[in-house]
């Protein structure tokens, strides 16, 4: 794992490592495979309970309306300018914590519940990770850009804006071909570098992939459970270990 | 370079003649006509169709239409392809105009994305262009880039302009001689047998051998079902997009019935 990438092999081991993590944990991670070729996906769905105000799913407005004067990037700022006072409150009030772990059942009226889909994929363009989402209400009903905007943490929304690709986008995912969210990959070996070398300078191994996930996770309301984390400081990876195979010395999930 | 300039201009300048209809469950308080027009097929559909969307609107109230798209033969067309992709993919078979339906209701939102705007049409396209340049030169040209130039490439596309578009364009065609080619190459494969929306891999331009690669070679790696038994190509690709994109790329195939239709898109 040199400069800021990780290349396709890595990463499959690294998911496996994961999988294994979360399988101890029941963390809810599974591998998807891809029919006919060896590639595959990590996938974890999830609820979400998320404040009222930033969660009521609206109608995709139309174009010729007033958000159509303006990039989505900005949309996002006016709407988040108007809703300025009460984001902030949010974050204050005790109760938006516990909203945002993912469990269900916060007070009536305060808050609506929804389903979360969360994809890792393997970019070889760029050589790193990619997380691909979608989320829809109970009803099934599938959120749009500006809904799932709405449910970014204020205090992520400011960062994710002033660098349009690090925004997040529509996309078309590229083993299914149905449209999902995603944070654009082109940042992260930037962001990666200076983690990788700060674990190899204190001669810690890491997994790239979970590593990866605890930084870009947390901003569309994916936690890395503190358990797996603790699972990887148990069970580090070291050099002698890479060249054990994983059949004979780690049970391997069936799925790969 | 002198001679793919024509090529490049045919690829630029070719058009697919199509027929918009709206869909006859669409509210309207008379009759719509169809509308007729000429697609770019290096362009986009939300780029080139204002025109349609003018048309069928004046046959409809406001309160009837929301986010229009397209389809084809119940299918929905995906806005974020390029239109000489849609059309290959979908209707290279079928006799011409293209039929395209237009919809203003139930937009198909888990296989559809949305385009409210150009500006998400240029989103995608720059994404592509520097996915492709991450491909081509780890992104190092795209980056040297100027945001002015960018846009210049983007204005280029949008308004139908070869040489504003190519003055940028070449920048990220070039390549260092002593290379023989891009580290990888920038492609995409349609396949209408596959449930897989495309294939993209990575693929070097020239071997370890140090022997340029083909066309053949590529599908020979990436989808050898499309190939017959004895090696022959089964149909010829867009020949215009493999050279379009590609200068490392020399063509070397032999053509031979029955046809299989398949779309070799290079991005970038």
């Amino acid at each position: 794992m040199s400069c800021g990438v990780v290349d396709e092999e890595e990463f499959c081991r690294c998911c496996r490592l994961l999988l294994q993590h979360s399988n101890g944990v029941g963390d809810g991670w599974s591998w998807e495979a891809v029919r006919g070729s060896d590639e595959g996906y990590l996938k974890k769905t999830l609820l979400r309970s998320v404040p009222a105000e930033r969660s009521v799913p609206q109608k995709h407005k139309e174009p010729g309306s007033d958000s159509e004067k303006f990039d989505y990037c900005h949309l996002q700022t006016e709407e988040q300018e108007k809703q300025g006072v009460d984001a902030s409150s949010d974050s204050l009030r005790p109760d938006a914590e516990e909203e945002d772990d993912g469990v269900c059942g916060a007070p009536a009226g305060s808050s609506s519940v929804l389903q979360f889909e969360y994809h890792i994929l393997y970019s070889c363009s760029y050589r790193t990770p990619v997380l691909y989402f979608r989320a829809s209400t109970l009803e099934g009903r599938s959120l749009t850009l500006e809904d799932v905007w709405r449910t970014v943490h204020p205090n992520y929304r400011l960062g994710l804006q002033s660098r349009p690709l690090d925004a997040i986008t529509q996309q078309e995912h590229p083993f299914l071909g149905q449209a999902f969210f995603y944070l654009h990959p082109c940042r992260t070996e930037e962001f990666m570098k200076p983690l990788l070398q700060m674990a190899r300078d204190q001669n810690r191994q890491v997994n790239y992939v979970l590593s990866w996930l605890s930084v870009v996770g947390p901003m569309v309301g994916l936690e890395v459970s503190l358990e797996c984390l603790k699972q990887q400081q148990l069970h580090p990876t070291t050099p002698q270990q890479l060249r054990v195979p994983l059949r004979g010395s780690i049970q391997q999930p069936k799925t790969l | 370079m002198a001679d793919d300039k024509d090529v490049l201009r045919d690829v630029w300048f070719g058009r697919i003649p199509t027929c918009f209809t709206l869909n006859p469950d669409e509210v309207t308080e008379r009759e719509a006509e169809p509308y007729y027009l000429l697609l770019p097929r290096v362009s986009y559909l939300p780029l080139v169709t204002d025109k349609v969307k003018k048309h069928f609107l004046k046959v409809m109230r406001t309160e009837d239409v929301e986010e229009m798209w397209f389809e084809h033969e119940g299918t929905p067309l995906k806005w974020h392809y390029p239109i000489g992709v849609l059309f290959d993919f979908h209707a290279s078979n079928t006799v011409l105009p293209w039929s395209i339906t237009v919809h203003f209701k139930n937009f198909p939102d888990v296989d559809l994305l949305h385009c409210p705007t150009n500006s998400m049409v240029e989103a995608h396209f720059m994404s592509s262009i520097k996915e492709a340049d991450a491909l081509k030169h780890k992104s190092q040209v795209v980056n040297d880039m100027q945001k002015k130039d960018h846009k210049q490439l983007w204005m280029g596309l949008q308004n139908d302009k070869f040489d504003q578009f190519w003055a940028m364009n070449r920048k990220l065609m070039e390549y260092p001689t002593e290379e023989g080619g891009f580290r990888y190459i920038p492609f995409r494969i349609y396949q209408t047998t596959n449930d897989r929306p495309f294939i993209q891999r990575l693929f070097r331009p020239v071997s370890t051998e140090g022997n340029p690669h083909t066309l053949f070679d590529l599908l020979k790696e990436m989808c050898p079902d499309a190939l017959t038994k004895d090696g022959c190509l089964q149909h010829l690709p867009c020949l215009p997009w493999t050279s379009f994109m590609s200068l490392t790329l020399n063509l070397c195939f032999s053509s031979s019935p029955p046809p299989k239709v398949e779309s070799a898109s290079l991005l970038g």
